[in-house]
């Protein structure tokens, strides 16, 4: 059977795209490997500022997230919308509070948010006294911080289980198989699965560290990587966290969810055990993580972690990849970049809608893959 | 018995305490059963008794979500309901507190039971170093469950001690109130120690965490003074507090029958013992089946239905749970049989419908195993010498696979002398005898069981009844999920919160997984449970604190 698009990968990007092809009336399919999805294991940050771990690990990228910037913002507002639509996700959007420890880290906030405000986004440096206003419970050594107000948070399993009735209710199925292959042809596309073939007019890449594979007979080679994180979570407190926290220097993210648990990770990593089993949690990533979380908010010492998981985050140039590939017109990338989560809903529609071409090509220029012509 | 020895409060209540017994005893012995609120605004109590449901949670000082089962009771202590969700600025912030220990053995034992302690005595002569850990302050596990309030009770917990004190006798050191929370690869373990962290990094490790019970699912299992037949052992044998003054029994198994005979011993009335099996004499051929495997031990089986009629106990065979109600004076059990329906009052309902292996750590760093249809659950696999598939780590006990507390010292012996002899202690022979009593205790267990009826099912209960009992999720939203996302007990998970809660899906999770079986049609295998992953028991973060930093001191 030959559908009008083919979406490959069913993460929230995948799931997105394929819902906007089917409210436009496209025929879709949609096709997943079942393997490792981050969706399945992320955290529901709505990132928007400059995370200060991915400037340091990856400096040579930082250029392409500062152009991305508003991309971010967008991103964060497309969430909000959704929510209207399909949720409640348990979505807040109180912003972002990025810690500094000392005079150095404050003076590291201060160039950073200058930049990104020259990129439109709501930012500002608070000292202590200003944060002790509404996050006393930071520990004595934080100087201050830089709100991000366009920052926020969501329960990503309820929104994931929400957004697959959607697309269930619009009978798209998601079909469970690897493709290992696509061939552009004059009149359509063939990805060849495991399984089963698939023809398709379109196809559209969603499959995150999959996706270079899947698209290198294509003249394309997109340096798409999976990147084991590890995540931890508390017994539910009464809720008085309403921020997303991050450090200047420091790998975190700390968050309480709509149920009062706390949700800590912020990229430790986890160790790759291959395609079919989950990544496994490692023991320094478990005790440096929640230790330093201790340390930034020393109130939470009195609960107890009650779980802690892995997962695959994708990694490529630090920036999305959008729109058609240059010598293969009929396959359309749609891979978020970093903070995935927070872009995908944007990406997809993007992507959906270059397919679809009520996108022009132009609009997505900025993040063509043709940066990456073999 | 020692008498009364100062007092607590609870809400602030006077409650009389005897020294050694645990908060969830001495409430218990002042008729309080409601110990925490839940989300939901339900109550609950104590379940499990043994430190792995979570449902016992009190505040203690000020420190919230303690297990009211695994705290000792001291005087002045200030105990509180636990509220659902604690207001993170009331408590006071519990620092690294004292230096973490490292320890490094040849062998560590995780688990003085019986059959950790065999494996100690084993280990130990050979010529290895030997620690056990085991989350309770005095060894003895759960066969040889000693009293932490005076002298043995009776021959069981003599021998128990007697055990205890030759393992101690041959050198091995035994540390009590540990909690592994964290297995990883190399064999690294990480445990709480009073609140300070522990850190064992051994040569071998012999795995020999015992079981746990599983509980008959049905409506109104989770009201406080519903627990575990375990459960009210443990306040009978350990700290000499009944479950209650009338006291009913269902599900299935010897335990049932066992500990009903010692409650009533205890004073105890038993209004009733309900067993899903039908009367041994109805199953003759399986009864003599038992007897011929091992007639000593039938004989006590006998000996326990004797005294249990002379008692004028009523035991009614084939007859099932039904439901469970909170009644003005008590709770009222609801059990259904050939004569149909009939209800009792009692002031505590025991249940044990089998058990599950705790074979959490064994799962985490690996170990493979495969599902026992009989039983209902995974069997680790072993080799002759008890070792699993992972390098330097034995299984001994029922935490590999049910196996009773003979089978558990056999096994412990088997695994000390060849754990030693792969390190160079000993020459591990001589395991003929032991492996020639294993399999009589083998044969014995299982035509034991075939006289039950064990066999896990499939919850028939109305959409209503709970089925974690952690996060509240009842069969109604789990028949939905299943509907909706087949899959994986994993997805069923993410998309109903079944399994997320405290206890980590103990219950709920076999009850999940065969349910995605049946759904999909797909066998159930060590991949049909939920993955398992750190912490195997919720840990402190002011633990996790003290171990990063010894862990950072060491390199
Ligand atoms: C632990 C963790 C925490 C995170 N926290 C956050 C956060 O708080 N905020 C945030 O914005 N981002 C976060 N991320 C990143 C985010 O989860 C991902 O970037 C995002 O989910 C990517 O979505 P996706 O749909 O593009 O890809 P994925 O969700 O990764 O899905 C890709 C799918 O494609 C499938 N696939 C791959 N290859 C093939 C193939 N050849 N054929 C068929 N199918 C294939 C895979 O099986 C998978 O199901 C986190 C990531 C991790 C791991
Ligand atoms: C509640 C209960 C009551 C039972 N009562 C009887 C009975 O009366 N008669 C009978 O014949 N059989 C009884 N059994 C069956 C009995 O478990 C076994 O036959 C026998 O005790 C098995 O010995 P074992 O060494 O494998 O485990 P156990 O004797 O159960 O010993 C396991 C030990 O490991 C410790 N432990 C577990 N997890 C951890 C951890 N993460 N960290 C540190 N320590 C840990 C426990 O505290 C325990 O002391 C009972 C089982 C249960 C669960
Ligand atoms: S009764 Fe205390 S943990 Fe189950």
């Amino acid at each position: 059977m030959r559908a009008d698009v083919l979406v490959i990968g069913a993460g929230i990007t995948g799931m997105m795209a394929a819902l906007h092809l089917a409210d436009a009336g496209a025929e879709v399919r949609l096709v997943d490997a079942g393997e490792n999805a981050g969706t399945w294991a992320n955290a529901g940050s709505l990132h928007v500022q400059m995370q200060s771990r991915f400037m340091r690990l990856y400096p040579d990228q930082v250029p392409a997230v500062e152009a991305s910037l508003p991309l971010y913002k967008a991103a964060a507002e497309e969430w909000v919308r959704l929510d209207a639509l399909y949720g409640p996700f348990e979505l807040v959007r109180k912003g972002g509070l990025m810690l500094a420890e000392g005079a150095d880290q404050l003076r590291f906030l201060e160039g950073k948010a200058r930049r990104e405000a020259a990129q439109g986004l709501s930012v500002e440096i608070l000292d202590r006294a200003a944060l002790d206003r509404f996050a006393p419970w930071l520990g004595p050594q934080i100087v201050g911080a830089e709100l991000c107000r366009d920052e926020g948070k969501l329960n990503p399993l309820i929104a994931n289980a929400r957004l697959m009735a959607e697309l269930a209710r619009r009978g798209v199925q998601i079909m469970r198989d690897r493709v290992v292959r696509l061939e552009h042809r004059g009149d359509g596309v063939m990805a060849t699965g495991r399984n089963a073939a698939y023809r398709a007019d379109q196809v559209i890449v969603a499959s995150a560290w999959g996706a270079g594979e899947v698209v290198q007979d294509l003249g394309v080679a997109i340096p798409t990587k999976a990147e084991p994180l590890h995540m931890n979570i508390t017994e539910a407190a009464a809720v008085s966290i309403g921020h997303l926290i991050q450090h200047a220097e420091r790998s975190i993210t700390l968050k309480q969810l709509g149920q009062g648990q706390i949700v800590i990770g912020g990229g430790w990593p986890a160790r790759d055990r291959g395609r079919d089993m989950p990544p496994e949690v490692l023991a320094a990533s478990l005790l440096g993580n929640v230790a330093l979380a201790a340390r930034l908010v020393p109130q939470i010492g009195g609960l107890r972690v009650i779980r802690t998981w892995a997962g695959m985050n994708t990694t490529a140039d630090g920036a999305s990849t959008i729109g058609r590939l240059p010598e293969a017109s009929r396959v359309v990338m749609a891979l978020p970049g970093d903070a995935g989560y927070t872009l995908g809903p944007l990406v997809a529609r993007l992507a959906a809608g270059v397919a679809l071409g009520t996108v022009p090509d132009g609009e997505v220029a900025g993040f063509a893959p043709a940066r990456f012509a073999a | 018995m020692t008498q009364p020895l100062g007092h607590f409060t609870f809400d602030g209540q006077q409650v009389p305490l005897r020294p050694g017994q645990s908060l969830a005893a001495a409430l218990t012995e002042a008729g309080l059963r409601q110990f925490r609120a839940t989300a939901k605004g339900a109550a609950r109590g104590m379940f499990c008794g043994m430190g792995v449901c979570q449902d016992c949670l009190v505040t203690v000082d000020g420190v919230p979500n303690r297990r009211a089962c695994m705290t000792a009771a001291t005087a002045g202590q200030e105990v509180q309901t636990q509220v659902p969700f604690p207001d993170l600025g009331s408590a006071s912030v519990p620092q690294a507190s004292a230096p973490a220990r490292v320890i490094a053995p040849d062998v560590l034992i995780v688990g003085g039971g019986a059959g950790g302690l065999s494996a100690a005595i084993a280990a130990r002569e050979a010529g290895a170093s030997v620690i056990i850990l085991d989350e309770r302050k005095v060894g003895g596990g759960q066969y040889f469950k000693q009293s932490a309030v005076g002298a043995p009770l009776d021959a069981q917990q003599s021998d128990g001690a007697g055990l205890l004190a030759r393992a101690l006798a041959a050198g091995a050191e035994l540390i009590g109130e540990v909690e592994i929370w964290g297995a990883f690869d190399g064999l690294l373990f990480l445990a709480e120690h009073k609140g300070a962290a522990l850190i064992a990094r051994p040569k071998a490790a012999i795995i020999a965490t015992g079981a746990y019970e599983r509980p008959e699912i049905r409506p109104g299992w989770t009201l406080p003074g519903v627990m575990t037949t375990g459960a009210a052992q443990t306040l009978w044998r350990s700290y000499r507090t009944l479950p209650g003054r009338r006291v009913a029994i269902v599900g299935s198994g010897p335990l049932n029958l066992q500990v009903g005979r010692e409650l009533a011993q205890g004073g105890a009335e038993v209004v009733l013992i309900a067993e899903r099996g039908p009367a041994p004499w109805l199953r003759p051929l399986a009864s003599a089946a038992l007897a011929f495997a091992d007639p000593g031990l039938v004989l006590t089986g006998l000996r326990t239905l004797a005294d249990l009629r002379k008692r004028g106990v009523p035991i009614r065979h084939g007859t099932r749970l039904e439901r469970i109600d909170a009644a003005e004076q008590g709770l009222r059990v609801t059990v259904e049989g050939a004569g149909g329906k009939t209800a009792v009052t009692a002031d505590a309902v025991l249940m044990n419908a089998g058990f599950d292996p705790q074979n959490e750590i064994l799962r985490l760093l690996g170990a493979r195993s495969t599902y026992d249809r009989a039983f209902g659950h995974l069997r680790v696999t072993r080799d002759e010498t008890c070792a699993t598939s992972v390098p330097r780590l034995y299984a001994v006990g029922d935490c590999a696979g049910l196996g009773g507390a003979p089978a558990a010292m056999a096994e412990g012996r088997i695994a000390g002398r060849a754990a030693a002899a792969a390190l160079g202690f000993g020459d591990g022979y001589d395991l003929f005898a032991d492996h020639r009593r294993l399999a009589r205790y083998r044969r014995f267990q299982k035509h034991l069981w075939a006289l039950h009826d064990v066999a896990p099912r499939l919850p028939d209960v109305p959409d209503d009844t709970l089925i974690c009992r952690c996060e509240e999720i009842d069969a109604g939203q789990i028949r939905q999920g299943l509907a909706e996302t087949p899959g994986h007990a994993g997805t069923l998970k993410r998309a109903t919160r079944v399994g997320m809660g405290r206890c980590q899906g103990r219950y709920c999770g076999p009850v999940a997984a065969r349910l995605v079986a049946a759904a999909t049609g797909a066998a159930m295998d060590e991949r049909s449970y939920f993955a398992p992953r750190v912490p195997i028991k919720p840990v402190a973060i002011s633990a996790i604190l003290a171990a990063e930093e010894a862990l950072n001191d060491a390199r």
